[in-house]
């Protein structure tokens, strides 16, 4: 497992130290007290801006960076993170403005300057596209980003992932006074993500940006497990480059399937709702019915976004799939929880629909990668099955298979510890 | 001979029976029998310019859809012989496994005919017959693919659930079941078409006469726009019962046409609707898939039957090999039709002279070749030549004058 992590570490880590209390004042005015950071921000990206060429000049001749830009690039890496970790409020402590290394709970670990290859040097800009997409989608990205893209102006590289988690936490710390775990973890992914991608674009570093959730968020405590999670094998990253190439016309006949099943399913739904909020329990044939349905969903995404490899079978059998669903017996449920459950998945929603982006985009940059390498990316296929699990979550929730809210941190559930011999005695 | 061998002709003798007796009313035509066409010369009819034409680009079409044909087969017997690793993709079942591979033999053969497709697009564009970009003809190809799936996916779900519960019989009640599907798609295939009504009051008029004449009042007469696919002129007979319509191509409503050779178009067609040609067709496809069925069956015996997925890939191949050696007859079936669809309509609108100026002038509006080769002919015809057409023109006046004059 070790070895594993070894082989996936990125240079550019992210740590987060934050204990996920939020004082409710600067909660409240978080968007109005970052206005001098955005002003900052803007002025630096200028500067930035200009060192970036000078740096890239000098990369390509020398093939290091020098140390002095180097580090001001470092500076300006770690300096965005934490303002947007202050907006989006995955960390609480208003940031220093200088991008102090180990000042601030949610920072960034960067390398020292060392040798690239001048090719990547060289053709950079097209390269970080791809991830660049990805980071939109899911982190903030810093001013010079936005300058590169022709757009002057610093500070509104806002992802999406991360702004939907941080208007969602918002309601919630300023009722709890605590930032949700889940929101906290997926904001921080996409801002780690962003990082990455920041620090590649400014030579920082030449190593790809990954998005393995795992590996970025290495250093935060894992969320217990929740009922609903994936099961099956993680490694399976081979692609077949001819299903790969067809892969959304071989969908259609799922999709379609997929279709004829919803209408069921949401019938059934409606019956299992009416049924739970009557007896408390969901009725098992209809919980049974419906864990396939979610299951077979799963299936078929999994399929269609190349997250996995094999054709799926169409009645959401368990156990039959790489990319499988474990989903709870029927249990008792909160008659509260069953008939709110509409109102109550909207936040889920949300975020689904955002992560649902992320999937796509994962999608279509694994597409090209697979065709030519026969294989799927770890990092995206991670991205892809937290996306998918995330949605199978909501699924679940929303058919009244659990009464568990759907957690968006990126992380796997740790499984409950096995009791001690003596404890089971 | 042995009782055994008595008995398998007997029961090979009823079948044969009962095909040609429901062929033989299949084939029942109001076209007189003793019609005899008279042989005219094109050089008569059409410019050299315009003959010239036409047969340099038959030429390379025909090329064409030999390289599509042989590119398909050399992609399906690869498949049949190698397809089965496919398999090993597949989490699903043995069902959802034939799917797959199925889906796979298709979209093989769609790679393996792309160079021709593309060609075929490069010569249309070339001669002004086609505005698709070469992009949308490519992706709308692949994306529709998916369409094909999911009757693909169908077909094989009834014919692998059919032979793991019945074995080898399995065709049995498979070809009744395609029957009816073929029939239900006859039915529905108008609704998918995207049309809106006939809005020429001068059209309307004519097809409101002939449809009294052939005895097939209140068929709707509507428009299907192509204009930004093709410049072809076009129209199908559509549609069974409530269901059944004539469809124009826009192509042919945008004034290139004169209402007289309009008015034979809307006759024809009208004329496919009199004679129930689409139940025909339906009757024809239950009579060829019977042994089609049954032929697949023997075919894939060695593979375990269409029960075991390893036999699709080589039932593909099967399939399109017969239709192949179907097509002769198939198409000579198609033009017999035809035939009948434009004696109807030279019998309702009584002008040869129209019909006769309207397969004119397909010829430099389609670039169809009056008089195409013999293998030509006999492989991608579906409709009389254009020159059989004229010829048919010409008998029906002379045997209308005769008829009139008989006492």
């Amino acid at each position: 497992m070790c070895d594993e992590l070894a082989v996936h570490e990125h240079p550019v880590q992210l740590v987060v130290e934050d204990d996920l209390r939020r004082n409710r004042l600067t909660v409240f005015f978080r968007a109005l007290l970052g206005i001098p950071h955005y002003i900052w921000i803007f002025l630096w990206s200028i500067g930035v801006f200009v060192v970036a060429i000078v740096n890239w000049l000098a990369t390509l001749v020398t093939g290091t960076p020098p140390a002095s830009l180097h580090r001001f690039m470092c500076a300006y890496v770690r300096y965005t993170l934490h303002v947007y970790a202050y907006v989006y409020l995955v960390a609480n402590p208003y940031p220093g403005f200088v991008g102090e290394e180990g000042e601030y709970p949610v920072d960034v670990r960067l390398p020292a300057p060392g040798r690239q290859s001048r090719w990547t040097t060289l053709l950079r800009l097209p390269l970080v596209l791809p991830a660049l997409i990805l980071a939109i989608t899911l982190g903030g990205t810093g001013g010079p980003v936005a300058v590169l893209r022709g757009r002057r102006r610093s500070g509104g590289g806002g992802g999406v992932l991360a702004a939907v988690c941080a208007f969602l936490g918002w309601f919630a710390s300023l009722v709890r006074g605590r930032m949700p775990k889940g929101l906290r973890d997926a904001g921080a992914y996409g801002l780690g993500y962003s990082a990455q991608v920041l620090a590649y674009v400014l030579l920082v570093t030449d190593r790809y940006p990954s998005s393995d959730p795992t590996a970025l968020l290495a250093t935060v405590e894992r969320p217990p497990q929740h009922p609903v999670h994936l099961v099956g094998d993680p490694e399976d990253l081979r692609r077949s480059r001819v299903t790969v190439f067809f892969r959304l016309p071989l969908a259609i006949p799922h999709l379609v399937w997929l279709v004829l099943w919803t209408v069921l399913a949401v019938l059934a739904g409606i019956v299992n709702w009416c049924a739970t909020l009557f007896a408390g329990t969901p009725p098992a044939a209809l919980h049974r019915f419906l864990s396939r349905y979610v299951r077979y969903t799963l299936h078929v995404y999994a399929f269609l976004y190349l997250a996995a490899n094999p054709f799926p079978g169409f009645v959401g059998e368990p156990g039959r799939y790489p990319l499988d669903l474990r989903l709870p017996e029927p249990s008792r449920q909160n008659r509260w929880v069953t008939g709110f459950r509409i109102v109550l998945a909207i936040p889920a929603w949300f975020v689904n629909a955002v992560l649902g982006w992320a999937l796509l985009i994962a999608a279509v940059l694994t597409w090209f990668v697979a065709l030519v390498t026969g294989s799927a990316p770890w990092g995206l296929r991670n991205l892809s099955a937290y996306a998918l699990r995330y949605g199978a979550q909501v699924n679940a929730y929303l058919y009244l298979l659990t009464d568990a809210y759907p957690h968006a941190s990126p992380l796997e559930g740790a499984p409950p510890p096995e009791p001690l011999p003596a404890e089971a005695a | 001979m042995s009782r055994a061998l008595a008995r398998r002709a007997a029961l090979l003798a009823v079948p044969a029976v009962l095909w040609s007796a429901a062929a033989w009313y299949l084939w029942q035509s109001r076209v007189p029998g003793s019609l005899q066409l008279p042989h005219l010369d094109s050089r008569a009819y059409f410019s050299g310019r315009d003959l010239h034409a036409a047969a340099s680009f038959g030429r390379l079409q025909e090329w064409d859809w030999l390289l599509a044909t042989v590119a398909q087969l050399v992609a399906l017997t690869l498949y049949a012989w190698r397809g089965g690793r496919f398999a090993r993709e597949s989490a699903a079942g043995p069902l959802g496994t034939g799917m797959l591979l199925g889906m796979l033999g298709f979209a093989l053969v769609w790679v393996a005919q792309l160079p021709a497709s593309v060609l075929e697009l490069w010569w249309q564009r070339r001669h002004q017959l086609s505005q698709t970009g070469y992009f949308t003809a490519v992706f709308g190809d692949w994306l529709a693919l998916g369409g094909q799936f999911v009757f693909l996916c169908l077909t094989l779900a009834i014919v692998m659930g059919l032979a793991r519960r019945l074995g080898e019989r399995w065709w049995l009640p498979a070809a009744p079941a395609f029957v009816g599907l073929a029939l239900l798609f006859a039915f529905v295939t108008p609704w998918l078409l995207g049309t809106h009504p006939l809005r020429r009051p001068d059209l309307l008029a004519v097809a409101s006469r002939l449809e009294r004449a052939e005895h097939v009042q209140h068929t709707p007469i509507v428009v299907q726009d192509v204009h930004d696919v093709t410049s072809l002129p076009n129209a199908e007979a559509t549609g069974i019962g409530p269901s059944r319509r004539v469809v124009l191509w826009d192509t042919l409503v945008d004034g290139r046409f004169p209402t007289r050779e309009l008015a034979v178009v809307i006759a024809h067609e009208l004329g496919h609707l009199a004679r129930n040609h689409i139940w025909k067709d339906v009757g024809w496809y239950a009579l060829f898939a019977f042994p089609g069925a049954y032929a697949v069956a023997r075919a894939t015996r060695r593979r375990g039957g269409m029960g075991e997925p390893e036999a699709v890939p080589l039932s593909l191949l099967v399939v399109v090999v017969l239709g192949l050696l179907a097509l002769p007859l198939q198409n000579a079936i198609s033009r017999h039709m035809e035939a009948e669809a434009d004696w109807m309509a030279l019998r309702t609108t009584r002008d040869p002279a129209g019909a006769t100026a309207l397969f004119r002038r397909f010829v430099p509006t389609t670039l169809d070749e009056p008089s195409p080769s013999t293998w030509e002919y006999l492989l991608l015809e579906n409709h009389p030549t254009i020159m059989q057409r004229i010829a048919m023109a010409q008998a029906w006046r002379r045997y209308a004058t005769s008829t009139a004059q008989s006492p």
